[in-house]
């Protein structure tokens, strides 16, 4: 996804626009809150003051943010060559799932080597996964939208299977989750907080992602299937092995956030793994256009709504999913600016 | 075996009526060229909107109409972003299956728990006196009756009516269509008010119907199996119908064999819609072009 | 695009920290997280009407209560967003809860936590549960003398162990009355999914079974489902199940928390806070057997509370030996009992019982 469009306008008169089109959206999401009889101003700084408020609310809002990322990634990496990768969910369940199958048999290997072992199974898990659409896609036999999308579905089926039959937890009343994992499977986390190793992943992903693309030579064969498929074509670049390639980087992506999760979020696996996000991933990636820095900033601020969810229910009784109402809202009218800028 | 029968086809009908709304409304869309993947969203909003007026008027009839109407309403957003603002169908369809989940809890807060009367049993008159068949396809509420003339007569309106035709067109080509002196986006609109429409009736049923009850996110999945089902019907109303009925069957498959202590795992049996989906595709390429609508060749086939 | 929305967000932040202020204390904060809604009629409504109670025996308690949080990752979140708000007593009131909750209680050691069938504890954590075995052998009973079709359907989520016992139980009150009861069991996979409980509940109905009973986080459609088609309901939870089954209630047993809560949030107030591991049963005041419908014969009644009185006095058990498997591999000896407080290794269905315990 180019992204230069945002700089043909004056950046004063860009951030105008983008302030307008929050606070409209913002307006919005307030009006349909008073229909309800709430206060929206009261609502939106108590989710400011739940996410930013404090060193803590800042934290949760970050560890959101990781997994966030790297859907995102997962999206704008094959996007890159304008392949549609709607299977970040799938990606991001088979990646937990490769990682958690590592945990549990390769229990014994030390503390530093495990999760090197389990971030690589995820991303193998993840990417293998999304490559098998990537090459359904270069064979000509099904789009790697439809594929991607279908399979996240089998994919949260497997975890289901794994969890409820083979890896289900001895010990556990029979609850349906994998055993805890070994500490030393469980990624380090930053002091007392819950951010863990895993924002790392997440910005060396991003920064080596976008270096890849300037500085070498398979970026700039990346980024001219991406600028004309055709002349690429025609100038000798083996275009379905890319398109293979970069679904599987971008599964990968999607995997190492569903091993992150495991590790060092839930330290177990358990079918209530992930709550969209690879369906959020893929609205950030198009909010942001693929931009590194608009991804973190997009999914900076899809975390703070999120993580402010369950506030509102603490202090306005209502229920914690209205702020999809809120997403839902600034999502419309970012895509609809987008689009009507095309 | 006439109990696992009756079982098994009644199952199949309870589960796949509201499947085949929502098949049925996304199959509209796609054949006017726009893939909605905020079908979850529009049918949440019908099935709270629904059991809201089922709730205050006691009047079945009212909660139906209100349940579509307030179906295409949502999914007349959705036209609005996509057409007007000429914004990613995918993303938006996401963002709409995202604002459908949030509007649904608003509006249904106070709801959960509410008791309805719901829709009421209509028995077919000496038809459901037929052993086994008659009490599993003749003892349902109204709106599983309506469903399969439903879907003839949208085959019937696809395929013979001027509308239909062109709403066809469009979906085929909307440069063309535009050519031909018609303009694709009212058409457009119309296809997916209708669309709304009866994914409003998909979440209808389930709310009325099936279920009888509110909950958050009570559709869970459905309106992705349902773009699912569309693929697999390869976009023909009438294979749709055997397509709901199968998936609906596959649920009804998986409790029944349960009952009957038989050992299958329901998870690898969930998994047949989609890879069926799949193979479908991945089969039919070549042969009949997926009889895919031609402006959604991007989105379905495997050529760039 | 990017570098604007992080002005915008920083400017966000400023106002947030601003606003942050915080209102008069009052004695006690109690904070309960439900994992589904608490209007559902069942599971988190029985924990939301002992609240209610509490809050009703302690009016100087004030309650937060947040609905629908997931078992994974935000739940730890929302409890400590709980303690930031002032809460000292976090109900976790789900049990996938039990790790978040550990966590955090180990980081807050001055907040006490309850956690509904918990076995692992903490000093600031409490475990309670009620042993519903012997209530659901009485269902059972009542049941067994109901049924016409001599088939019992038992819709249940997930085959956890403390379910399968609940099954168990009611399967051998059932025959204990009624030797050719059967009892059919599916399990939908999940807590969450209503239009497969309906499906479920007639797929039952359709294989001739004329009693359901329901082990899933709201019993109201599977006991709808029931009632429309004329047959009998045994509920479970909560006693606000009965009203969706006027005719054909048979019975159920339900969690009645109140008293219990109250005593939970007294300790905290005087400060004699004590882990625990509570584990009650009829005797308690927590578990209640829900009135009998009309369709019961009034010498099932009379059955059912001799064996209540049995049960209490310990001269009976639910799961006197000898027992064996439904795949035929013996269970429980002749002369011994399947402890209750051994129900986490309840794997596996009795004789009687259609069904897969996996």
């Amino acid at each position: 996804m180019p992204d230069t469009v945002a700089l043909r306008h004056p950046r004063a008169e860009a951030l105008a626009r983008l302030l307008g089109l929050v606070a409209f959206a913002l307006a919005v999401f307030a009006a349909v809150l008073l229909v309800f009889g709430k206060d929206p101003l009261r609502a939106y700084l108590d989710v400011l003051a739940a996410t930013l408020g404090s060193a803590y609310g800042l934290s949760e809002t970050i560890v959101k943010m990781i997994p966030l990322v790297l859907t995102a990634l997962a999206v704008a990496i094959p996007g890159r060559i304008w392949l549609i990768n709607v299977g970040g969910e799938g990606q991001l369940f088979i990646g937990a799932l490769a990682a958690t199958g590592a945990a549990l048999h390769l229990a014994f290997l030390p503390g530093w080597l495990l999760p090197v072992v389990m971030a690589a199974a995820g991303v193998l898990g993840g990417g293998l996964w999304a490559a098998a659409s990537g090459v359904l896609h270069a064979r000509g036999w099904v789009s790697e939208t439809i594929s991607t999308l279908l399979l996240n579905y089998v994919a949260v089926l497997l975890v289901n299977f794994a969890v409820f039959g083979p890896w289900r937890d001895p010990e556990g009343v029979n609850y349906p989750q994998t055993a805890e994992l070994v500490p030393a499977a469980i990624l380090p986390a930053l002091g007392t907080t819950r951010v863990h190793l895993g924002l790392v992943f997440a910005l060396a992903a991003l920064v080596l992602w976008a270096l890849v693309m300037r500085r070498t030579r398979w970026g700039l064969e990346v980024r001219a299937i991406g600028g004309n498929a055709e002349a690429a074509r025609r100038a000798g670049i083996p275009i379905g092995r890319y398109v293979v390639a970069l679904m599987f980087l971008g599964g990968g992506m999607a995997g190492l956030a569903g091993m992150a999760e495991v590790s060092a979020i839930q330290g177990r696996l358990r079918p209530s793994l992930s709550p969209g996000y690879g369906y959020s991933g893929f609205l950030i990636a198009w909010m942001a256009r693929g931009h590194p820095v608009g991804i973190v900033a997009a999914a900076f601020g899809l975390a703070v709504i999120t993580a402010g969810g369950d506030i509102l229910q603490m202090t306005q009784a209502l229920p914690g999913s209205v702020v999809n109402i809120l997403m839902a809202v600034m999502l419309f009218v970012v895509l609809g600016r987008e689009g009507a800028r095309r | 075996m006439a109990a696992l029968v009756r079982s098994l086809l009644s199952g199949a009908v309870l589960s796949g009526a509201p499947l085949l709304y929502a098949t049925l409304s996304e199959l509209i869309s796609q054949r006017a060229g726009i893939v909605n993947l905020g079908l979850e969203g529009v049918m949440l909003v019908g099935a709270v909107s629904g059991f809201v007026a089922a709730s205050h008027t006691g009047s079945a009839v009212v909660a139906v109409v209100v349940a579509a109407l307030a179906g295409g309403v949502f999914n007349l957003l959705f036209a609005y972003l996509v057409l007007a603002r000429r914004a990613n169908q995918l993303a938006t369809g996401l963002a709409l299956m995202f604002g459908g989940v949030g509007l649904s809890a608003l509006i249904g807060v106070r709801y959960v728990g509410s008791q309805i009367a719901g829709l009421p049993e209509l028995r077919v008159p000496i038809l459901a006196g037929i052993p086994v068949l008659g009490p599993a396809l003749f003892a349902h509420d109204a709106l599983v009756y309506a469903v399969v003339p439903l879907a003839v007569l949208i085959w019937w309106v696809l395929r013979s009516t001027r509308w239909g035709l062109t709403v066809r067109a469009v979906g085929e080509n909307p440069v063309a269509a535009f050519a031909a002196g018609r303009d694709p986006h009212v058409l457009q609109y119309q296809a997916l008010f209708v669309a709304g429409l009866l994914g409003g009736l998909a979440g209808a049923h389930l709310s009325l119907g099936v279920a009888r009850t509110w909950s958050e996110w009570m559709t869970a999945g459905r309106g992705f199996i349902a773009v699912a089902l569309v693929i697999f019907a390869r976009w023909h109303p009438l294979r749709a119908v055997g397509g709901a009925l199968l998936f609906g069957g596959a649920i009804s498959l998986q409790l029944s064999m349960q009952a009957r202590g038989v050992p299958i795992s329901p998870f690898l049996l969930d998994m047949l819609p989609y890879l069926l989906s799949l193979a479908v595709l991945a089969v039919g390429r070549g042969r009949h072009r997926h009889a895919a609508p031609g402006s959604l060749g991007r989105v379905f086939q495997g050529t760039p | 695009m990017s570098r604007s929305l992080v002005a915008i967000l920083s400017t966000l932040a400023l106002i947030a920290v601003a606003a942050t202020g915080e209102t008069a204390d009052p004695k006690l904060k109690v904070g309960v997280v439900h994992l589904g809604s608490v209007n559902d009629g069942g599971y988190n409504q029985a924990h939301a009407d002992g609240i209610a109670v509490m809050k009703k025996n302690l009016p100087e308690v004030e309650v937060i209560q947040v609905e629908n949080v997931a078992e994974g990752a935000d739940a730890e979140r929302v409890m400590e967003n709980m303690i930031r708000q002032g809460a000292r007593l976090i109900f976790a009131a789900s049990f996938g809860y039990l790790e978040p909750a550990l966590r955090v209680a180990q980081k807050y050691p001055e907040v006490k936590f309850v956690h509904p069938g918990g076995y692992k504890r903490l000093p600031n954590l409490t475990t309670y549960w009620a042993s519903t075995p012997e209530a659901f052998y009485l269902m059972g009973m009542a049941a067994g003398k109901t049924t016409k079709t001599n088939k019992i359907g038992y819709v249940v989520a997930l085959p956890i162990s403390f379910f399968l016992a609940n099954v168990n139980a009611f399967e051998l009150g059932a025959r204990a009355v009624n030797p050719r009861v059967e009892t059919r069991v599916v399990f939908t996979g999940t807590f969450l999914d209503r239009g497969k409980e309906a499906t479920a509940a007639n797929a039952l109905l359709d294989q001739g079974v004329d009693v359901l009973g329901v082990i899933v986080d709201s019993p109201i459609t599977v006991v709808q489902a029931a009632e429309k088609r004329s047959a009998y309901a045994v509920g479970f939870h909560s006693l606000a199940a009965q009203k969706f089954a006027p005719k054909g209630w048979i019975t159920g047993v339900a969690f009645t928390w109140g008293n219990l809560y109250t005593r939970f949030a007294r300790q905290v107030l005087d400060g004699t806070f004590k882990s625990e591991n509570i584990l009650g049963s009829l005797k308690d005041d927590f578990l209640t057997l829900a009135p009998f419908g009309p369709a019961v014969p009034a010498e099932a009644v009379s059955l059912v509370n001799t064996r209540k009185d049995e049960f209490a006095a310990g001269k009976a058990h639910p799961f006197q030996g000898p027992l064996r498997d439904n795949t035929g591999v013996e269970r429980v000896k002749a002369g011994e009992t399947f402890p209750l407080t051994d129900l986490a290794k309840m794997n596996w269905l009795v004789e009687g019982v259609i069904g897969q315990p996996r």
